[in-house]
């Protein structure tokens, strides 16, 4: 365990190295996400004009979009960290390092995440500043939170194995996001019946449906939809494990590691 | 063995007169790449054994099958069949051997360019199991040891090549590995690094680490290594200890030059005997017992030179493929 942190706390490094180092994408990328998320609000008053209420909704927006984005980081992190590292031929080296390659990559991708946090608190911060939506951050939204990021990273883990298989997963990728945006905002609380029960076996869309109503609509959280919810991130991941340890047994026969 | 404390580092095996102990044992590695429904067999048969102390040298020509077998004693790549052993264990089985070994891989590109020497150094090290503590100190050692210290705070893509090797093959030795794997780690190095690099490899073998270096140039194997193993078309066709092989090579090759272009008669008859030209006046004679024939067939053309040639790695396998 104290090898895990002790990894943990150099990826924290390395990632915090970087970022200081070549600060400017970072910054950029922070500032256009606050742009992009702006535009989506002012589009989203001038279509429901200017006097209508957005309240509740516009929070559920914001929780949206945060998460969105949050997750999208999340989803497309350990393929692009797996990719960047194949094209500057550091992938090898990291594969010779004796912990499995799938729990290094995780430990890097929350260590990304930790960071991104941060960013993201930021963008959170300033859309609440720009918009006047405040959100009442309450601490029964950390459960809720923990079923969607693990279903994140499960799909990570799974875009991971076709950044391994494949190598170019951009298009893939760019197609995922807006399914992710499907996946996160159908509401499945208001469907019935037969297909309240397929969007419970979506991946991530329990968790995010929990959080707007713990987050934008201030309801408390029930134990079975939210047992739901950590069973299908905890499936989801177990299942992104599996596939990456059979996409990284399929790479080493094919010998395809360094993007050969 | 699942204990999840940090487990200290395997120190150097030293090497006693009387106990040679094999590190790595390679045997019957075997590789066929599918690319496209067609089958490309890159490793027939390839065996290894090398013991602590010793550099063996992996020779043959641009695809051979050198990186292939590498990447499969490094656990990289799968083989088909044939097994590999660092010290009874199997990188391939259990992900722990890996601690047995490092590993300069072919090309720049083994650190992060973006991190500084320093940096690369503590990340690896982590990396590779050592605790915090012991990798900043063994990397102030090794930055020390192979001069890099002034250095150490330039992020890897502002220095030199050389000094780019140099650190991988330090960020390779991080935690005190029994087995070193070095993929052409002189090629494209100017003469100093690669003289750096040279005394290097010869120092951490003496301090008892195993070696194998590949090359395709048989200058490099023959300064570097104790052992010389001979690989083409993906089979190690000979094996043997590099002072042997020298002494069957030296003297084996003359070089003849014609101060005028040698006619086209005379030429066609070189051909026939075997004989290559390098140009209408240069032949490079890797069959000594050819010197006397080929003078014959030269003459009365008026000579520049006659001298003996370094055998070259084309000579050694031309040899070794006529030799029955
Ligand atoms: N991943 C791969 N997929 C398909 N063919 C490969 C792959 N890697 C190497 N090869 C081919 O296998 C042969 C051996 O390559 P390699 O082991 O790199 O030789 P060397 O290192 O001796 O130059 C070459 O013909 C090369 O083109
Ligand atoms: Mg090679």
């Amino acid at each position: 365990m104290t090898r895990i942190l002790y990894l943990f706390v150099a990826e924290l490094k390395r990632e915090w190295i970087l970022l200081r180092r070549y600060a400017a994408e970072a910054i950029s990328g922070i500032i256009g996400l606050v742009i992009v998320f702006y535009g989506l609000f002012l589009s989203a008053r001038y279509v429901a004009g200017p006097t209508a209420q957005l309240g509740d909704r516009l929070d559920a927006i914001v929780v949206g979009y945060v998460l969105w984005s949050l997750s999208i980081f999340i989803l497309g992190d350990i393929a692009g960290s797996l990719q960047r590292e194949a094209q500057t031929g550091t992938l090898e080296q990291i594969l010779l390092s004796p912990l499995r390659v799938s729990y290094l990559f995780l430990i890097r991708a929350i260590a990304n995440l930790s960071i991104q946090f941060l960013l993201n608190l930021f963008v959170l911060l300033a859309i609440s500043a720009l918009t006047g939506s405040q959100l009442s951050f309450s601490l029964a939204a950390v459960p809720p939170l923990i079923a969607v990021v693990l279903g994140a990273y499960g799909l990570s883990l799974g875009m991971g194995s076709l950044a391994l298989l494949v190598k170019r997963v951009q298009q893939v990728l760019g197609i995922v996001q807006f399914v992710l945006l499907f996946l996160l905002t159908v509401p499945i609380e208001t469907w019935a019946g037969s297909s309240q029960i397929f969007g419970m076996l979506l991946p991530m869309t329990p968790g995010a449906g929990l959080l707007r109503t713990v987050l934008a609509q201030g309801k408390p959280v029930e134990l079975v939809p939210l047992a739901i919810a950590l069973v299908n991130g905890c499936v989801y991941f177990g299942l992104g494990l599996v596939i990456f340890w059979w996409a990284e047994k399929i790479a080493k026969r094919q010998g395809k590691l360094a993007g050969y | 063995m699942s204990s999840g404390r940090a487990q200290l580092p395997p120190v150097f095996v030293y090497l006693s007169s009387d106990d040679i102990m094999l590190v790595l044992t390679a045997s019957h590695l075997r590789k066929t790449y599918r690319e496209k429904k067609e089958d490309l067999l890159a490793v027939k048969d390839v065996s290894l054994q090398v013991a602590a102390g010793e550099v063996l040298a992996f020779l043959g020509p641009n695809g051979a099958g050198k990186t292939t077998s590498i990447k499969m004693i490094a656990g990289l790549i799968l083989p088909d069949a044939g097994s590999v052993k660092i010290l009874e264990q199997d990188p391939h089985l259990n992900p722990k051997a890996l601690r047995l070994l490092g590993a300069v891989l072919e090309g720049n590109r083994n650190v992060y360019w973006r991190l500084t020497c320093q940096e690369n150094l503590e990340y690896f090290g982590v990396l590779r199991g050592l605790h915090p503590k012991q990798a900043r100190l063994r990397s102030q050692e090794l930055l020390e040891r192979f001069s890099l210290t002034h250095k150490r705070d330039r992020v890897v893509q502002a220095l030199s090549r050389g000094m780019q090797q140099k650190l991988a093959i330090a960020v390779a030795l991080m935690h005190q590995p029994p087995l070193l794997l070095l993929d052409e780690p002189t090629l494209g190095l100017d003469v100093e690094a690669t003289e750096d690099v040279k005394r290097l490899v010869r120092e951490i073998a003496v301090e008892g680490c195993a070696i194998v270096l590949t090359t395709h140039q048989l200058a490099i194997a023959e300064e570097l290594s104790d052992r010389v193993a001979i690989i083409n078309n993906g089979e190690v066709t000979v094996e043997e200890s590099t002072d042997e092989l020298i002494r069957q090579f030296s003297n084996s090759a003359y070089l003849i030059e014609t101060q005028e272009s040698i006619p086209l008669v005379q030429q066609q008859k070189l051909e026939a005997l075997g004989v290559e030209l390098e140009s209408d006046r240069r032949i490079h004679l890797a069959e000594p017992t050819l010197l006397y024939p080929v003078l014959e067939i030269l003459k009365p053309l008026p000579l520049l030179r006659v001298e003996i040639d370094q055998a070259t790695l084309r000579d050694v396998f031309l040899k070794l493929i006529r030799q029955p």
